[in-house]
């Protein structure tokens, strides 16, 4: 879609800033892997697979408005796909991937149609319903699962021809999928139906009455944001190699909200930055207080929404947009050096992009 | 009222009926708002319907939008509404601005105008035309409100309330509506940038032959657009007819418009 066509009034630095900035992060994710140690990249690597959960969580809570506490869940479904066929049936791993996406896509559809009729708290309840229930049903199918053992799988391994090592390979595995995901999830949320499902958040019954067919986006939002918690999942057994029931618990659906949240609810840039503070700010609550940590982590929680009410992803926003402002006003007062009356020195003729109700569908950094 | 602009249709023919209302009843759960009431509206009109709060202006539209369940019969061009989803009533070309504007406000402008255009989405060959063919008609709408291009890129929750209620009526003619339908356009709005608003109503109206069914609670500024306007009492139509005679029909025009007859002779 070409939304994009009346960004003539842009400012002029920003058409080789970006490419440039492109280059420099691909740059730098690329090089990470081989000046870190394995452990830095391991984390690294759960950051990003955190980041595709967060961006499907992100698609339906930020972008549809609605609330789910069930993504652990699907996480979980995802997770132990993968692992069963890779326990059962020796596949490769490649072909665990799309089968854990496409289980959870269809697991979510049916997910979905509750969603059409329940809206907020309600649905939210059947959400986490599933989440609890997940654990006792994935401890008692024994056979298949390994109950409250779990299961080992073996993960995959670097090819010899890259000269990688096993840490490094599953970033680079991660990467690209961390990058397709939030790739395809902001050409969706450009795209016809990304704006169907914003006017549905927006305002229902006007949604519907420009002919934009609810139950349809409301169930395929659900469906779309399981299968990357599916997605997610998959490589968390790729990652890890080992399942168990007790890594999916209740507490992992909520940490995942929490961390959109704190990352920035409908922002393309949030589910990175959300999945950054699930990964690491336990760690650091960790080292703050060892005997209680989970007070740590709550009030960093309690702090971040405190001085950034729109997450992260806005506290950056808004700072970037203070830099903007800064250097305009900078180059406006060397143009014009003569003295002129504050009144008289209106802004530039374009409207500022508000901070606040700026659609994320721009993109505009 | 120096500022008239229509053309008595009263003369002349009825043109044949494009939308068919008949024995219309609607509510909400146990509440019944509308005990049966019928009209009809040709081709290319403008029709008010007028009365008091509570009356079933509203409630009107949302039945013919398919918002509301309602009983009855309502045709538009031989086709029934009723016992139709909104957005297939929307497919069969009737757009409903809603009271209070329902604009998307975390969207930009333009990216309201383009969930206008929602159903005109086309797959395969006929893709490219239609994707110039609502590029065309972004023109079209930037043209009857000018002030819409100057803020495509803004967040319409920033928009004034009058600038908001003309990006409602924008993404309506997104969907090349065969009948529109405004709900209360006046609502908060300054009489000026009200009276602004249904000159536009009206140029669409001619231009495009677009039938328009507006429901309005200031009455004299619907019936100076409308060809024929219908008075609304308690879910029962009092009085139908050419928008003039309405006007004319002094007693009327008192006890339900609030129209000083006096004052209007003067003016």
């Amino acid at each position: 879609m070409s939304t994009g066509e009346l960004t003539m009034h842009a400012s002029r630095t920003a058409r080789w800033a970006r490419p440039l900035a492109a280059l420099v992060i691909t740059a730098a994710l690329i090089a990470t892997p081989y000046y870190f140690a394995p452990f830095r990249v391991f984390q690294l690597t759960m950051v990003l697979l955190y980041a595709v959960v967060l961006a499907g969580l992100n698609l339906l809570v930020g972008y549809g408005g609605q609330i789910s506490l069930g993504h652990g869940a699907f996480f979980a479904v995802g997770a132990y796909t993968a692992a069963v066929m890779l326990d059962r049936f020796t596949t490769g791993h490649l072909a665990t991937l799309p089968v854990a996406a496409a289980g959870c896509f269809l697991l979510g559809l049916g997910f979905g149609v509750p969603a059409l009729r329940l809206r907020g708290l309600y649905l939210a309840l059947v959400t986490l319903a599933f989440a609890v229930f997940l654990p006792p049903l994935l401890k008692r199918f024994e056979h298949v699962t390994g109950g409250s053992m779990g299961l080992t799988v073996p993960k995959p391994q670097p090819p010899s021809w890259t000269g990688l090592a096993e840490d490094q390979w599953l970033y680079f595995l991660t990467l690209t999928v961390a990058a397709v995901t939030l790739l395809v999830v902001r050409n969706l949320l450009r795209s016809r139906v990304g704006r169907a499902l914003l006017a549905i958040r927006e305002n229902e019954s006007a949604a519907e009455v420009m002919g934009v067919r609810l139950s349809f986006h409301k169930a395929l939002a659900f469906a779309w944001s399981a299968m990357f918690a599916g997605v997610a999942g998959c490589l968390y057994t790729w990652v890890i190699g080992f399942v168990s029931p007790d890594s999916f618990s209740l507490n992992l659906s909520i940490t995942l909200l929490a961390g959109l949240v704190v990352g920035g609810l409908a922002s393309v840039y949030g589910p990175l930055l959300g999945a950054a503070f699930v990964m690491y700010v336990p760690n650091l609550a960790q080292d703050i207080s060892p005997a209680a940590p989970g007070v740590v982590f709550g009030l960093l929680i309690i702090a971040v929404m405190y001085l950034a009410p729109t997450g992260l992803a806005g506290l950056a926003a808004r700072a970037r947009q203070g830099v903007r402002r800064c250097v305009e006003h900078l180059r406006h007062t060397r143009r014009r050096p003569e003295p002129a009356s504050p009144a008289e020195q209106t802004g530039p003729p374009q409207p500022e992009p508000q901070p606040l109700t700026a659609p994320p569908t721009i993109g505009k950094g | 009222m120096s500022g008239q602009v229509k053309d008595s249709p009263a003369g002349e023919p009825m043109t044949e009926a494009f939308l068919e209302v008949s024995d219309l009843h609607a509510g909400y759960g146990q509440a019944r708002v509308l005990h049966g009431i019928g009209f009809s509206v040709g081709r290319g009109e403008i029709c008010a319907i007028l009365g008091p709060n509570g009356a079933g202006k509203t409630t009107t539209l949302r039945a013919l939008s398919g918002m509301v369940k309602g009983r009855g019969s309502v045709t538009l061009d031989g086709t029934q509404l009723l016992g139709r989803l909104p957005e297939q009533t929307a497919r069969l070309g009737v757009a409903h601005v809603p009271e209070g504007r329902g604009t998307f406000n975390d969207l930009t402008v333009e990216e309201n105008l383009r969930v206008g255009a929602y159903l005109r989405h086309r797959r395969g060959r006929r893709a490219r035309s239609e994707r110039v063919a609502v590029a065309a008609d972004l023109e079209r709408v930037y043209g009857y409100f000018p002030k819409l291009r100057e803020r495509s890129r803004q967040a319409a929750g920033s928009l004034s309330g009058g600038e908001q209620q003309m990006l409602a009526i924008g993404r309506a003619l997104m969907l090349r509506p065969a009948l529109l339908l405004l709900d209360e356009p006046s609502l908060g709005l300054a009489p000026l940038v009200t009276r602004e608003l249904f000159r536009i109503v009206r140029t669409v109206n001619e231009e495009e032959r677009t039938t328009v069914v507006v429901v309005e609670q200031n009455a004299q500024l619907a019936l100076d657009i409308a060809h024929q306007a219908h008075v609304l009492e308690s879910g029962r139509l009092v009085l139908s007819g050419p928008a003039d005679q309405i006007r004319q029909d002094g007693q009327v025009a008192e006890v339900y418009l609030g129209i000083s007859v006096q004052a209007r002779k003067g003016g």
